[in-house]
């Protein structure tokens, strides 16, 4: 279902279109316009009730057989129309941001930055708003090259990957299945390993090599994203972390499943952890500004790590 | 049944762009059949309302509408001419149109991904090739954008509009009404940061989305500061995530462990079989970077920076008297 105004902008364009091609296909109509044939019969039923007069008789004459489009009245009404502010701006911000990624083919930036240059030109006074959004991704480009070659030739990775819930080096073996960025770079990967679905950070590869061996990831539907590149698993055990006012970031960083206000501006924030010793990190860093609630084991990780590493400041004891 | 809201814009739009002359509103109700049922089913009021939101709409989506108010004898009348919303020609080769089609696809946000979508639309209409862009690279970029506010702050910075927002400060208790002038938003690191004129503190400032808290609120009039012609969040934001520091700090990290502080140190020397010597650069929040190693990370120097690892550690430790202050 797409909402009224999506549809709209769809319809202006797709009169435009369909001028120009008389008898134009579904499916190719369809694909071409990024929607599905059921969105796009669902327009097609709508124009017919479109024009400029409803009395007078000048709709649209446009039918189809569900494989071909028709239309029989074709005027000069659907002239390409000039783009809007926002499509402009969605348009040219997320090109500039593509064009500055690291890891992108040249062929590729060098064909996005000659058609960002062309959209200026013809978006006109509509491409001034979109020099008030900037994205930038993160550069990590160290290990682009050997994941783009194993994906393109199929092949299984290697790789020395710093895990930082452990605070040490893992070794594994990985077959890659795309790269993801969002803020940071990830590599989904099916962990030969771990036998599981990971997410590596490419900041924190080590190293890399390009295994002889082909990769076998085991087929999958592609993971729903929408909250976010991690995400626990519905069963993963539950974390309870209680902060102050100082350390409310806890619920901007991590994906949680309640974040309920406590008196004095703190926070009880509970998130899910596949392994929740991994959070030890979060624990030592929280300082003052907060304490695991629950589970008790990652709480009592934490305290006897502080205090280790207290000793060797020579500050053990109270 | 009520005629849908889509078949209605468009043949206001068709209307509009299929007139020489400015039509009246009479006219376009005469010729509308939705307004007419709106007019007659309702009352003038109703039609009129939903006329304004439909003008507002199609201008949203681009369209030129032109408000002739001599033309009709006192009444206003309205077209939207053609060769002010023509798209002028564009030649882009397959190779382009692919690599735009790709991009199109990072927007992780329904008005900005429908936008881009409706941006490729009008090319595609326009005669821009269609390219297959099935296997053409396996890096997907995204650009999320969660936070309630970045919709009403985009608008409202497009059409310097000036809005206010109760916003919580980084570790502060409460919560602020700030009135702000919105210049520009920028996405670092996966979160949004807005960039702006606060008219409170009579200065420019930045905040952060996800702290924004309730209802971004437009306000009438019109800005009262000049907005400067390059707005630098990103280097604001930067250095408040401790980038670009120009001092540095002398760290112990236990041999294996530590590979963040590893990849962004100065210099390494080995110390002994257990221990490596760092030296790495010493800005905003590194006391909260090197407590979260634990014992793999013992700071050296400056004083202030092993004094804040410490007091953290204490903390955590419960050797503290104070306490957690939660």
């Amino acid at each position: 279902m797409s909402n009224a105004i999506d549809q709209t902008r769809r319809m202006l364009s797709l009169v435009t279109y369909l001028r120009e091609r008389p008898g134009a296909e579904v499916a190719e109509v369809a694909r071409a316009f990024g929607i599905s044939e059921r969105e796009l019969i669902g327009d097609l039923n709508v124009l017919p009730m479109c024009g400029t007069s409803f009395r007078g008789g000048d709709l649209l004459d446009i039918d189809t057989d569900g494989e071909r489009i028709w239309w029989h009245n074709v005027d000069d009404v659907a002239q390409p129309l000039r783009l809007a502010s926002d499509e402009a701006t969605a348009l040219l911000v997320a090109a500039r941001a593509v064009a500055g990624l690291p890891g992108l083919r040249a062929g590729d930036r060098e064909a996005l930055t000659r058609a960002v240059a062309k959209i200026e030109n013809a978006a006109g006074e509509s491409a001034e708003g979109s020099a008030r959004v900037g994205v930038t991704f993160e550069a990590e480009s160290h290990v682009f090259a050997d994941i783009d070659r194993a994906l393109s030739e199929g092949r299984r990775l290697w790789l020395r990957y710093y895990s930082h819930g452990r605070g040490g080096m893992t070794e594994r073996e990985v077959d890659p299945i795309r790269l993801l960025t969002e803020g940071h770079t990830y590599l989904e990967a099916w962990c030969r390993t771990s036998e599981d679905h990971r997410m590596f950070r490419l900041d924190r590869v080590a190293e890399i090599r390009v295994l002889d061996v082909p990769a076998d990831p085991p087929r999958r539907e592609p993971r729903d994203l929408s909250g976010g590149l991690v995400n626990p698993a519905a069963d993963d055990p539950e974390v309870v972390v209680e902060v102050s006012s100082g350390g409310r970031w806890v619920a901007e960083y991590y994906t949680h499943d309640r974040a309920e206000e406590l008196p004095d501006g703190g926070l009880r924030i509970t998130l899910r952890s596949a392994d929740p010793s991994q959070l030890r990190p979060l624990a030592l860093r929280l300082g003052r500004d907060g304490r695991i609630v629950s589970p008790p084991e990652l709480a009592e990780q934490a305290r006897s790590a502080a205090r280790e590493a207290l000793a060797a400041y020579g500050e053990g004891q109270v | 049944m009520a005629i849908a809201k889509a078949e209605r814009l468009m043949n206001l739009a068709l209307c509009l762009m299929n007139t020489r002359r400015p039509l009246s509103k009479k006219e376009l109700r005469e010729s509308i059949e939705a307004y007419r049922e709106a007019w007659q089913g309702a009352s003038e009021d109703a039609f009129n309302r939903m006329f304004e939101r439909d003008k507002d709409d199609l201008r949203e989506l681009g369209l030129v509408i032109d408000v002739d108010e001599s033309a009709l004898d006192g009444e206003l009348g309205y077209l939207a001419r053609a060769d002010r919303n023509r798209l002028p020609e564009i030649a882009l080769d397959a190779e382009e149109a692919a690599a735009l089609t790709l991009a199109a696809r990072v927007w992780q946000q329904a008005k900005m991904s429908g936008a881009a979508s409706g941006a490729l639309q009008k090319l595609r209409a326009a005669g821009v090739p269609f390219a297959e862009t099935e296997g053409r690279t396996a890096l997907e970029p995204r650009i999320p954008a969660r936070e309630a506010a970045f919709e009403p702050l985009l608008t409202a910075a497009r059409d310097r509009r000036p809005v206010t927002f109760e916003y919580r400060k980084a570790g502060a208790a409460a919560v602020e009404q700030r009135s702000v002038e919105p210049w520009a938003l920028e996405c670092w690191r996966g979160h949004w940061y807005l960039a702006g004129y606060d008219r409170d503190r009579g200065d420019a400032r930045v905040f952060r989305l996800s702290r924004i808290t309730g209802k971004v609120r437009a306000k009438n009039g019109a800005f009262l500061g000049t907005v400067p012609e390059h707005v630098d969040v990103r280097a604001t934001v930067a250095k408040f995530a401790g980038e670009g520091a120009t001092a540095t700090a002398t760290v112990r990290v236990r041999r294996g462990a530590g590979f963040p502080l590893r990849t962004k140190a100065l210099n390494t020397t080995r110390v002994d079989e257990v221990w490596d010597e760092l030296e790495i650069p010493y800005g905003n929040g590194l006391g909260a970077d090197l407590a979260e190693f634990g014992p793999d990370v013992l700071v050296l120097g400056p004083e202030e920076l092993r004094a804040d690892v410490v007091d953290r550690l204490r903390a955590v430790a419960g050797l503290d008297v104070e306490g957690v202050r939660a």
